[in-house]
């Protein structure tokens, strides 16, 4: 029964990983940026000033402000495909895939952190087709600067753990959110604790 | 009157009128007026200089008192054929303010029906009266200021002509000239203050003028773009985006060309700030999850690690000279604020206090810093002394973070959460005249232009 289970599932996720190729270079293009028009600055004449005797005369107008021009390197979005999302969403929920959770003002593996990071590698080294992204979140109760290089450090703690495990280093990146993107808006014990994580992601790249 | 003579000295006038005429690249500047009218600046001159000399020399002591002392100015509605209400809130309102805050000027209350001259200005009991006029000529408005004392002589004169959209930025000009003119210093009323909102439904930079005013949007990623900084010349804005699960820092200019990609080849690339004297740029960057200050050129090229300890380093920023660097590092157990030489060399600890520090910056004259420190469990801001170390804390309401100073060192802004949504504020550094400058969504990390502009 849980071996049928599991060929459905792979069968299933194999589908999914074949659509998702399918569909992500059709998602990749993107509308070219437009040029924001750019107002125009009203150019006088040399004005015809009536003679004074104690007064100066200063020309104003506002100064340029920043403008985007079409020289703007192609920017992609976060955006990731919905087979992808969906693949991540059973991989969190089977348990495939399971983030690392923090002490305050730490990047050190508490004992469940490496639990589930052993478990996260070990569904990666039997699926070594898969890129993994691992982002670093704190907590709001820091600094936003100091802890954009926390979580940085975070996220590569948990590809260190995992890299020794026996996972492919170059099928892993990291990137830093700091406390940017919270999983829970509260202000509490219970929501600082969720966002203090490696949250682990399969990426189509 | 004659009491504030000292105040508007020669040299000082001279001075500005030198940089008007020098200032080839100015691009509100019309060098054909201003070669016309320097005959007129100079005449004024001399009528200063011959007339106040003798004073200068018999009180000099009264003088020195006086010169910090606050000049009261009567400053009725201009005189002009344009409707009020095209006057009111484009120039006079923000007029008004900038004089009010300027800590140089008080405004008085004027009584009723008395034209603008001597005799308003006895009447509000007031040293100056600042007469204006408002004009138009074809497509050009012209504002036409006089600062008349209670002799009537004109002590200041200047002619302002341009579209009316810059209306307000003439508001801003005359005011910087008028604190010029009375102090010798420029006013920060076309300073302007970068930030970080999501009112648009993603973090983007912003800008807004010095008093909250002009609040507009310069990037539009639909991303999460943030932590900007200004070039020290006001044409470059650095900050961080993270796109496709990466983030990089961009550099974008007033000027156009478009947004450059800073291209580090380290990770992360927070933290970004220029140097006040070269093409440098000092940031975060991190190698194998060991976040280090970095220096990499503006170009992208000549990477330089600046700290290489095993612990988290970040939020460096350049001493006003560019000689030093200050940045926070946990290397003694919890972040606290470090300075180095801009080398990397001479590293040493500057704050004792506070169980979680970052966040520094520095005064625009290079002998203080302004930092965001926990104390009690509550962050806030502090000040302290680069050479004594002495600190003192700015306290305020909720959480109080990321100072960044005015360009005449009077004003710091930060961010608040004490209204339950992150908003950015300014206070002078005494604490006082607290004002919320942001009200949509949230915003956080305001970075003050470096000049005047």
């Amino acid at each position: 029964m849980i071996n049928s289970m599991n060929k459905v599932v792979k069968g299933f996720l194999i589908g999914l990983l074949l659509t998702a190729m399918a569909i992500i270079p059709a998602c990749k293009s993107k509308k070219p940026p437009q040029p924001k028009v750019v107002p125009t600055e009203t150019t006088a004449t040399a004005p015809n000033v009536p003679t004074m005797t104690t007064t100066t005369e200063t020309r104003v107008t506002n100064p340029p402000d920043f403008v985007q021009t079409q020289t703007t390197p192609q920017i992609t979005t976060e955006t990731l495909p919905s087979d992808i999302e969906e693949l991540n969403r059973v991989a969190e929920q089977r348990g495939y895939l399971q983030d690392a959770f923090y002490s305050f003002d730490e990047s050190t593996l508490t004992t469940d952190a490496q639990a589930a990071l052993t478990a996260s590698a070990n569904w990666l080294r039997k699926n070594p087709q898969y890129n993994l992204l691992i982002e670093g979140h704190c907590d709001e109760r820091g600094t936003e600067q100091y802890n954009l290089a926390l979580a940085d450090r975070r996220a590569n703690s948990a590809k260190d753990y995992m890299t020794a495990l026996g996972v492919d280093a170059n099928h892993i990146r990291t990137v830093s959110y700091g406390e940017e993107r919270p999983f829970d808006p509260g202000h509490d014990e219970a929501a600082w604790a969720k966002n203090r994580r490696a949250h682990l992601v399969i990426v189509g790249k | 009157m004659i009491r504030y003579r000292p105040l508007i000295r020669p040299s000082a006038t001279f001075s500005r009128g030198r940089r008007l005429s020098n200032s080839a690249p100015s691009p509100w500047g019309e060098g054909a007026a201003k070669r016309r009218v320097r005959g007129c600046v100079i005449t004024l001159i001399l009528l200063i200089s011959t007339s106040f000399h003798a004073q200068t020399q018999i009180h000099p002591e009264i003088n020195r008192q006086q010169a910090a002392a606050i000049v009261r100015i009567a400053v009725p509605r201009p005189e002009t054929t344009l409707p009020l209400e095209a006057i009111e809130s484009p120039f006079f309102a923000p007029l008004t303010r900038d004089l009010a805050a300027s800590g140089v000027f008080a405004i008085a209350p004027i009584p009723p029906n008395i034209p603008a001259s001597a005799d308003l200005a006895k009447a509000a009991n007031a040293e100056f009266v600042l007469a204006l006029k408002i004009t138009q000529d074809g497509a050009d408005t012209i504002l036409e200021a006089r600062l008349i004392d209670t002799t009537g002589s004109t002590q200041f004169g200047r002619r302002y002509r341009g579209v009316p959209a810059v209306l307000t930025r003439m508001a801003h000009m005359l005011s910087n000239d008028l604190v010029r003119a009375v102090n010798g210093k420029p006013g920060i009323f076309l300073s302007q203050i970068g930030f970080a909102s999501n009112r648009s439904g993603h973090w983007e930079i912003w800008l807004m003028d010095w008093d909250g005013t002009n609040q507009r949007q310069i990037t539009n990623h639909n991303a999460l773009a943030i932590l900007p900084s200004w070039s020290p010349d006001n044409d470059r804005m650095a900050y961080t985006l993270f796109t496709g699960g990466r983030s990089e820092m961009y550099i974008i200019n007033r000027r156009g060309g478009g947004r450059i990609h800073v291209q580090t080849g380290v990770g992360l690339n927070t933290s970004a700030t220029f140097s006040p004297i070269s093409n440098d740029i000092a940031f975060v960057g991190s190698v194998a999850g060991n976040p280090d200050i970095y220096i990499i050129r503006d170009d992208s090229t000549n990477l330089r690690r600046l700290t290489s300890s095993y612990s988290i380093e970040s939020t460096p920023e350049w001493s006003p000279n560019g000689r030093q660097i200050t940045f926070t590092s946990g290397r003694s157990g919890t972040p606290q604020i470090y300075v180095m030489d801009a080398e990397g060399t001479n590293v040493q600890r500057l704050s004792f206090e506070g169980e979680w520090n970052d966040d520094a910056t520095w005064s625009p004259d290079g002998e203080q810093i302004a930092y965001t420190s926990r104390v009690s469990g509550r962050f806030q801001i502090r000040v302290a002394n680069v050479i004594t170390r002495q600190s003192r804390i700015i306290a305020g309401e909720g959480s109080n973070e990321q100072p960044t100073w005015s360009p005449d060192g009077r004003w710091i802004a930060f961010q608040s959460n004490r209204s339950g949504r992150w908003q950015i504020y300014r206070m002078r550094i005494d604490g006082t005249d607290l004002t919320q400058l942001t009200f949509d969504g949230e915003n956080k990390e305001p970075d003050w232009s470096k000049k005047t502009e």
